[in-house]
C-alpha cells in the first residue's frame, strides 16, 4: 500500500470511529419503549353464576350477577356491537348524588368494542338500588342510564 | 498471477480457501436455522431465509474487513488475504439473497414497481426512529454489486489501479450503511439488547483493529534515518535481514524493501503493481521476490516480473560499509537492472 493510501485509510477509520458509535447509540435511543397496558377494565374475574337482574337495550344487555351465597356482586355487560361512542365509561352513582355530580360517582370500567365485559362491584352494595350511567367522557354527555 | 484472461485462476490454495468459505456458510446457516426453529417454531420459510442470510452477510463483512488490519498486525493471517475477493463475492451473493427476498416479501404485492415501492412506501426520511432503513441496505448492496463484478484482475487493469482502489474503498461507506440499516431496521423491532451489543462489539473491534494497524504503519513511516552521506542513508546492518527475506524502510515518503539472497543485497520499491501489496513482507521463492498478498513475482536484480509478465517496480542503489547497509532513496526507472551488492 502506498503512503497516501495508508493515510486515507487511517483518516476514513478515524471518521468511522467517531460517526458509527454515535449512529448506533442514536438509533438505540430511538428504539420504541414497550407500550404499557393501562386497562380501565379490571383483570377478568370468573363469571358469577346467578343473574340477579337484567336489562336489554338492544345493542347491549346488562346483567347484575352474584354467586350462590350472595357474597359477591358483578356487573356483566354484553355488547352486541361496537358502541358508536369511542369513550364510553360506566359510573355507579351513589344514592345521594345525582347525574349532575358525576365527578363523585364510582368509576366501574370502560366499554368500547363488541364483547362481554365483567366488572366486580362492591359487595356492600348488593342489596342497594343500583344506578349506573354510561357516560361519554370526551363529549361530556350521558349515553344511557341503567337502574336496577 | 496470470498472463491471459481467466475467469478464476484456480490453484490448490484457492480451492481450499473456497471450500472453507462454503463449509463455514453451510455450518452457520444450519446452526442459525436449527436454533431459530427450536426457539421460534412458527417462523415462516421467507423470514428464516431473510434473517439467516442477513446475519451471515453481516458476519462475513466483519471478517472481510478485519483481514487487512490483522495481516498488518500479524503475518500469520496472510493466508486469509490471499483469496479475500472470493470471500467478498460470497458475501455479496448472500446479501443479494437477503435483499432479493426482502424486496419480494415486502414490495412485490402492490401495484407499483418493487424498486419504486422500496423508496416510496416509507418516506419519513426526516425521522430517525421511522427512517426508511431499507434504502440504506439497497445502496450498500449496490456498492457490493459494483465491487463484486469488478473483483477481477481484468477490471483492475482496465479501470487502472487508482480508479479500482477508489471504487473498492467505498466498502467502508457500505459498512456504515449496513450497520445503520440493521440499527434502524430490525433493532427497532427486536428490542433485545443482545443484538445491539453484538453489533456494537463487532463495530468497535473492527474500528480498533484498523486504528491500531494504521497507527503502527504511521510509526514505520516516521522512522528518521539520521546518518547520511552523499545521498545514502544508513538503514540497518546485514545481520538484521534474514536470508531470502527483506526489511522495509520508509525514506523520502516511500517504502523501499532491501532483500538478502545468495550473498547479495537488492533494493526495490516495496509496492506491488498488482494491488499495492507490501513486497518487503514477502520472501524470495524460486529466485523471485513474491508478493505475500497474491503471489505476484519480481526479479530482485531489476524489479521486473519474469516473462511473459510485464509488471515492473523501481530499483535502488545500495552500499556496504563493514556490516552497515547504506541505501540511496533516489529510484531508478521501473525495471532498471542493478547488480546488487555483495557482502
Amino acid at each position: 500500500m502506498i503512503r497516501p493510501l495508508r493515510k486515507r485509510h487511517l483518516q476514513i477509520w478515524s471518521g468511522i470511529a467517531v460517526l458509527l458509535p454515535v449512529g448506533i447509540i442514536c438509533a438505540w435511543l430511538v428504539v420504541p419503549k414497550p407500550v404499557k397496558d393501562h386497562l380501565w377494565q379490571p383483570p377478568s374475574t370468573p363469571v358469577l353464576p346467578v343473574i340477579m337482574k337484567s336489562l336489554d337495550r338492544g345493542n347491549y344487555i346488562v346483567n347484575l350477577r352474584t354467586n350462590n351465597d350472595s357474597s359477591a356482586l358483578q356487573l356483566e355487560w354484553i355488547n352486541q356491537s361496537a358502541l358508536t361512542s369511542p369513550s364510553a365509561i360506566i359510573y355507579k352513582l351513589s344514592a345521594s348524588d345525582g347525574i349532575q355530580h358525576i365527578e363523585n360517582a364510582d368509576l366501574i370500567g370502560r366499554i368500547d368494542s363488541r364483547g362481554t365485559y365483567h366488572f366486580a362491584l362492591k359487595k356492600d352494595s348488593a342489596n342497594d338500588h343500583q344506578h349506573f350511567v354510561l357516560y361519554d367522557i370526551i363529549h361530556h354527555q350521558v349515553i344511557d342510564q341503567l337502574n336496577f | 498471477m496470470s498472463a491471459s484472461y481467466k475467469a478464476v485462476g484456480w490453484n490448490r490454495q484457492k480451492k481450499i480457501y473456497d471450500g472453507l468459505i462454503f463449509a463455514f456458510c453451510v455450518v452457520y446457516l444450519l446452526i442459525f436455522c436449527g436454533l431459530t426453529l427450536v426457539f421460534n417454531p412458527e417462523v415462516t420459510f421467507e423470514t428464516l431465509l431473510i434473517r439467516s442470510s442477513s446475519t451471515l452477510a453481516v458476519l462475513l463483512l466483519h471478517i472481510i474487513l478485519s483481514i487487512g488490519p490483522l495481516c498488518r498486525i500479524n503475518k500469520k493471517f496472510l493466508p486469509l488475504l490471499y483469496n479475500r475477493r472470493h470471500l467478498g463475492v460470497t458475501m455479496f451473493c448472500v446479501a443479494l439473497v437477503h435483499g432479493g427476498f426482502g424486496i419480494i416479501q415486502f414490495h412485490t404485492l402492490g401495484n407499483t414497481s418493487p424498486f419504486l415501492s422500496l423508496f416510496t412506501s416509507n418516506t419519513r426520511y426526516g425521522s430517525l426512529a421511522d427512517f426508511p432503513f431499507q434504502a440504506l441496505g439497497f445502496f450498500a448492496l449496490l456498492i457490493f454489486f459494483l465491487m463484486a463484478i469488478t473483483s477481477h484482475d481484468f477490471w483492475l487493469h482496465n479501470l487502472s489501479p487508482r480508479v479500482w482502489k477508489t471504487l473498492h474503498m467505498f466498502v467502508y461507506l457500505a459498512y456504515v450503511l449496513i450497520i445503520m440499516h440493521v440499527m434502524l431496521g430490525v433493532i427497532q423491532y427486536e428490542t433485545n439488547p443482545v443484538f445491539v451489543l453484538i453489533l456494537f462489539i463487532g463495530a468497535i473491534t473492527l474500528i480498533l483493529l484498523h486504528l491500531y494497524a494504521g497507527s503502527m504503519e504511521v510509526k514505520k513511516d516516521n522512522i528518521y534515518f539520521g546518518l547520511q552521506k552523499k545521498g545514502f542513508v544508513k538503514v540497518c546492518t546485514i545481520n538484521d535481514i534474514e536470508e531470502n527475506r527483506a526489511k522495509m524502510f520508509c525514506v523520502d515518503k516511500e517504502r523501499i524493501a532491501v532483500f538478502k539472497t545468495e550473498g547479495k543485497l537488492f533494493a526495490i520499491n516495496n509496492v506491488c503493481k498488482h494491488q499495492n501489496g507490501p513486497l518487503g513482507e514477502g520472501k524470495i521463492v524460486d529466485g523471485c521476490i513474491t508478493c505475500p498478498w497474491h503471489g505476484y513475482q519480481y526479479l530482485p536484480k531489476n524489479g521486473q516480473s519474469p516473462p511473459p509478465f510485464k509488471e515492473r517496480v523501481s530499483t535502488y542503489d545500495l552500499e556496504i560499509e563493514g556490516a552497515d547497509i547504506w541505501l540511496n532513496p533516489v529510484p531508478y526507472p521501473e525495471g532498471t537492472e542493478r547488480p546488487g551488492v555483495i557482502f
